[in-house]
């Protein structure tokens, strides 16, 4: 008897709950929600292709079809007996650090106009083009922009490199 | 005194407790009922405003998601979801690392009930649907605006990924809300993230590969919208959040 007392009880509590339960969920709400995504694409792939012929060095560089744009420059060096002479081009431009820099955004399967550097004061006796030891060097950075869309080069940016120990794909 | 005693512990008196209990409960309903009936013997004469609670999302001044109550009052939403970010380019442009785009939020009033509105805002890397946790959720940046004014940072609930913003003001009818953002950019540092690793069957060759390349940056906005009526118990029930409201003005306790 004393059970179903409880019994009772309980299902009285259970139903004084049960009413009030009603106005606890009665509030209005309402809600929305929308999402969207764009694709980030990095990364840059250049060739160098190097005609040497009358002791002058033609470069040009190509940028790889699947390539992001990047900014180019370039320079030469060599031992000091000789002398370097780069033909002037309106698109390479000499900088105070010793660098040729392509005026134009180099575009994926684009190429650059000619890097001419020709090679002076060779000795009459000398025939072998190997022997000199001329090497054209080429550096570029990827194109950034700043907050109104303008695009510009960092050529003093610093990588933050992890050096992963296993192979990659 | 021992009668009553005997009494209160016989199980008569119990059942007559419980009697008691649900004749209460019943005579609750039957004033509820009544009500009804003295309400419908006066349509005749009464306009009715029904109270629907609606709300919709803008970016650029365009409406982008929406969920209103139907007028019609009959347990149905009128309901559609949009996509953000899809107008951010113009038709073949690609997109700038570093540029700042236009990206105007804000909410919108579409009920016929005054409202309190909060906004979760998440912001987060994926790469084919699967998400990315080791990302910078900070390297997108969408730039938030009038808060600490209109908007109040709830700074308890907000992580690098998500960023919860209560309006703190009514919102009525038919209005909209201030912005709560005006720009978004991705930060040029994600153009400075690389990872090197030894190419296999090649000595001395390394790789190196940008850890944002093919990433997508996705940004969510949800907005929740409760009647203003009792509004801080239907905050709190709601939205699980303390609030106080003092002169139709919301702040966080």
């Amino acid at each position: 008897m004393k059970k179903k007392s409880i019994y009772l009880a309980v299902f009285a509590v259970v139903l004084v709950l049960a009413g009030s339960a009603g106005s606890a969920w009665a509030y209005f709400t309402t809600y929305v929600e929308a999402a969207g995504t764009q694709t980030i694409s990095l990364g840059d792939e250049t060739t160098v292709e190097e005609e040497f012929n009358s002791w002058t060095k033609h470069i040009v560089i190509t940028s790889d079809e699947d390539s992001e744009p990047v900014y180019v420059r370039a320079r030469a060096y060599c031992g000091s007996q000789y002398e370097l002479v780069y033909t002037a081009s309106e698109k390479w431009t000499p900088d105070s650090d010793g660098y040729y820099y392509y005026s134009d955004i180099l575009n994926a399967g684009e190429k650059t106009s000619e890097f001419i550097v020709k090679i002076e004061n060779v000795p009459e006796d000398v025939t072998d083009a190997s022997e000199f030891n001329v090497a054209v060097i080429y550096e570029t950075t990827p194109v950034l922009y700043d907050e109104d869309g303008n695009p510009y080069a960092d050529w003093n940016g610093k990588l933050d490199v992890t050096v992963e120990k296993g192979g990659n794909n | 005194m021992r009668r009553i005693k005997r009494f209160l512990k016989s199980p008569t008196a119990t059942m007559l407790t419980f009697v008691l209990a649900a004749g209460l409960l019943l005579f609750s309903s039957i004033g509820g009922a009544r009500a009804a009936l003295t309400y419908f013997s006066e349509t005749y004469v009464s306009r009715v405003q029904m109270s629907n609670i609606g709300v919709t999302l803008l970016e650029n001044g365009k409406e982008i998601s929406k969920r209103d109550y139907n007028k019609t009052s009959d347990g149905t939403w009128n309901e559609s979801t949009g996509v953000l970010l899809g107008n951010m380019l113009e038709k073949g442009e690609e997109f700038k690392i570093g540029k700042k785009y236009k990206e105007e939020l804000n909410v919108r009033n579409s009920g016929t009930i005054d409202q309190y509105v909060r906004v979760s805002i998440y912001k987060y890397w994926v790469k084919k649907d699967d998400k990315q946790q080791t990302l910078s959720p900070n390297l997108i940046d969408l730039n938030l605006v009038n808060v600490g004014s209109d908007w109040l940072l709830d700074k308890s609930a907000s992580t690098d990924e998500r960023t919860v913003l209560y309006y703190s003001k009514l919102l009525g009818e038919g209005e909209t809300t201030s912005l709560f953002a005006d720009t978004i950019k991705v930060d040029k540092m994600v153009a400075t993230k690389v990872t090197q690793y030894p190419v296999e069957g090649k000595k001395n060759t390394i790789r190196t590969v940008y850890d944002y390349d093919g990433m997508q940056f996705c940004v969510e906005a949800k907005v929740d919208a409760v009647q203003d009526h009792n509004a801080e118990d239907a905050v709190w029930s709601a939205w699980g959040r303390r609030v106080t409201v003092d002169n139709e003005t919301l702040s966080l306790r």
